[in-house]
């Protein structure tokens, strides 16, 4: 752990120690000298104490909740715990279903997630939601994935399933659905004839944008597209890369620039024709994937998940095998891990203190896809 | 090896054109075969069959041929004979329409012509189809799902992929040189490849077929095999029926065989090998080379019913 300068010896202290000056006015002096190098040195200390306290501490004041996937005892389920990482509770209660993928409402009040039921080809995932107690639990689709909040609230995105046999891979969808929270009514997005192989998607706090990832699909080989949500305007926003996330402000998006690799930068979505500037966060793990980078509800932090490569375990009931950071695989020995936006324009964590990173989980039971919220009081 | 060549010739003598027709819809305008091999030949020469869900595949009966090359490099190495069971394996690499009826979400590069073989598959989901192309025909399904390599049950009726050995018999026709239609000039009638394919996967079906009537082996897309990679493998394989040598456990690589649309002729032959990484743990595998097709285990007595207008004899 790095040492802050808030815990380094008082400057006054230092000053008394010096040899008395002689004479009044050189006493005033010195008591002016003093007081200045007091309030340069809080001043100092202030800013330090900022750059170097430690994340935890950071988050603890803010009083932010995440929700997130876990495997624990046979069984995926949602669970919710501080943004310190302290309180994991567990949400879902239902023996025979896989839950994973949680999606916070905008005011907190409520999570949608996939529940998978059945084994192999014959999974049938469906979208959910539930109070952010866990009760109330609805259905919301059937052969559906991949759930998203509007801006407002009043909108639950999800992507309905290409085929109605299951396949893990997120990017098995076709079209994109609308569920109406007031009325309970699915309608398509104008354009969701035309979208294929979407995953991942997050829609921006201005309303207008949807962001996802496709792969082999809508004539693209592989691109982070912003999609129109009320309209047929597709963006490819030609960033390397899948699951890219917008910031509350929508003025940035989030991104995994590859498997080892998390990425954020500005992004201009009142433009014609948007697109990503300069990179304002580049995150590395040699050792481990990172995936599923998350905003905080201030935007000053980013979440993310974090573990060994892999493929799945057979022995867990009710997961599949692919490419450990897809929801629905068993991800042995990953956690959630948090940094602070400001301190992380280069960060490489294999080589973070604890000022730069804090993981929030270390059990290691496939702990992915974090979401945060803001608790309502 | 002789008298088993000739067989060949005469069974697949309808078929040989098949192949080296343009336009998507060259497989369903194919011309019943009229040479292939009477009731007595089954055992004797490759014999074209439809199975029950109308894919189109070529018997081949079991015998002996030699495998791998000492004059390629050092992985073809030792030549060395082989003994093999009767098979059949797909006249045509899984194309985009067969995939798709697998409800398969399909991950390949080129879509637009349904008749395209599939590619940026990874070896599970390949296994995968040859699950679900089983139980469409009512077969057993070969792969166990529940297993962390989806082991092989070599017994089984249904689909699965062949093993190199049985993929370099299919392809060498009874011959023994690096192709079975003869000098390396003649390739680019067989495979699409570097040279012609415009860096593109291209119909399946369009080019020659080889001697047993069994189209782009050498090209369009290389194809996964079922057994693990061994550059050394040769040194130790068994005689009869060789499945690969067992899984390391890390850093497993498969074969694939054959070459692609981005292969030099030298990749195309026979011989040639290759192991890949699976793509398991790669949510967007992105070899775009690499598609596969299927065999499986026919009896005899299986075969009469399957032997449709182009196995009539």
């Amino acid at each position: 752990m790095r040492t802050t300068l808030l815990e380094r010896p008082n400057p006054c202290a230092t000053v008394s120690n010096r040899p008395a000056p002689r004479g009044g006015l050189r006493k005033l002096f010195t008591c002016f000298a003093n007081l200045l190098l007091i309030q340069l040195g809080a001043s100092f200390a202030g800013v330090s104490a900022d750059a170097q306290t430690p994340v935890r501490e950071l988050l603890q004041p803010l009083g932010f909740k995440i929700a997130y996937e876990s495997y624990v005892d046979g069984k995926s389920d949602i669970f919710v715990m501080n943004s310190d990482g302290s309180n994991p509770v567990k949400l879902t209660q239902t023996p025979a279903e896989q839950e994973h993928y949680p999606q916070v409402s905008p005011d907190g009040t409520k999570i949608s997630y996939v529940s998978d039921v059945g084994e192999g080809r014959d999974t049938v995932r469906s979208v959910y939601l539930m109070d952010i107690d866990g009760k109330n639990r609805k259905k919301i689709a059937d052969h559906a994935r991949e759930p998203f909040w509007s801006p407002d609230g009043k909108v639950l995105g999800f992507l309905p399933q290409e085929f109605a046999k299951f396949d893990v891979i997120d990017f098995a969808t076709k079209g994109m659905s609308f569920y109406d929270m007031a009325t309970g009514q699915i309608l398509p997005q104008v354009n969701s004839t035309n979208l294929h192989h979407l995953y991942n998607p997050s829609w921006s706090a201005t309303g207008k944008w949807i962001v996802a990832t496709v792969h082999a699909g809508m004539g693209f080989d592989h691109a982070i597209l912003l999609i129109e949500a009320r309209g047929t305007n597709i963006v490819d926003l030609k960033i390397h890369g899948c699951r890219p996330c917008f910031s509350p402000d929508a003025k940035q998006v989030a991104w995994g620039a590859g498997d080892h690799e998390l990425a954020a930068a500005p992004i201009n979505l009142e433009a014609d024709r948007p697109a990503v500037g300069q990179w304002s966060v580049r995150i590395e793990d040699e050792t481990n994937k990172i995936y599923h980078i998350e905003w905080s509800p201030d935007g000053q932090f980013l979440a993310f998940s974090r573990g060994p490569d892999g493929k799945g375990d057979p022995t867990k009931p009710g997961t599949h095998q692919a490419a450990a950071e897809v929801h629905g695989v068993y991800a042995k020995g990953w956690n959630i891990g948090v940094v602070k936006t400001d301190r992380a324009a280069h960060l490489d964590l294999n080589q973070a203190t604890e000022a730069d990173l804090f993981m929030l989980t270390t059990n290691g039971l496939s702990n992915k896809e974090p979401a945060w919220f803001r608790p309502r009081r | 090896m002789t008298i088993l060549r000739l067989l060949a010739l005469a069974a697949v003598a309808g078929v040989l054109t098949a192949c080296d027709k343009s336009g998507s819809n060259a497989q369903n305008e194919r011309k019943p075969a009229d040479a292939a091999p009477d009731a007595k030949g089954i055992d004797a020469g490759p014999v074209p069959i439809t199975t029950k869900s109308g894919v189109e595949m070529v018997y081949l009966p079991g015998g002996e041929f030699t495998m791998g090359t000492d004059r390629g490099d050092a992985d073809e190495a030792p030549a060395h004979k082989v003994r093999l069971s009767a098979f059949a394996m797909d006249m045509f690499e899984v194309t985009h329409e067969k995939f798709a009826k697998a409800q398969l979400p399909n991950p390949s590069h080129w879509q637009d012509n349904p008749q395209e073989p599939v590619e940026r598959v990874r070896w599970r989901d390949a296994k995968r189809y040859c699950n679900e192309r089983s139980l469409i025909e009512g077969l057993k399904p070969c792969y166990d799902e529940k297993t962390a390599d989806w082991d092989c049950d070599y017994s089984a009726n249904g689909y699965r992929l062949p093993t190199e050995a049985e993929w370099e018999y299919a392809c060498r026709a009874g011959t023994e040189g690096p192709y079975d239609f003869g000098r390396a000039d003649k390739l680019r009638q067989y495979a699409w490849m570097a040279d012609n394919s415009d860096q593109k996967t291209h119909p399946a079906g369009q080019k020659k077929p080889n001697g047993f009537g069994i189209c782009d082996l050498y090209g369009n897309v290389s194809e996964w095999c079922e057994d693990v990679y061994s550059p050394t493998y040769y040194k130790e394989s068994p005689p009869v029926d060789p499945h690969g040598p067992p899984n390391p456990g890390k850093d497993v690589k498969r074969v694939i065989r054959g070459g692609s649309w981005k292969s030099s002729p030298e990749r195309c032959q026979a011989t040639a090998r290759l192991g890949e990484r699976t793509g398991d743990t790669d949510a967007c595998f992105s070899t775009d080379f690499c598609g596969f097709r299927c065999v499986r285990r026919v009896t005899p007595a299986e075969l009469q019913p399957l032997r449709g207008p182009s196995g009539k004899t």
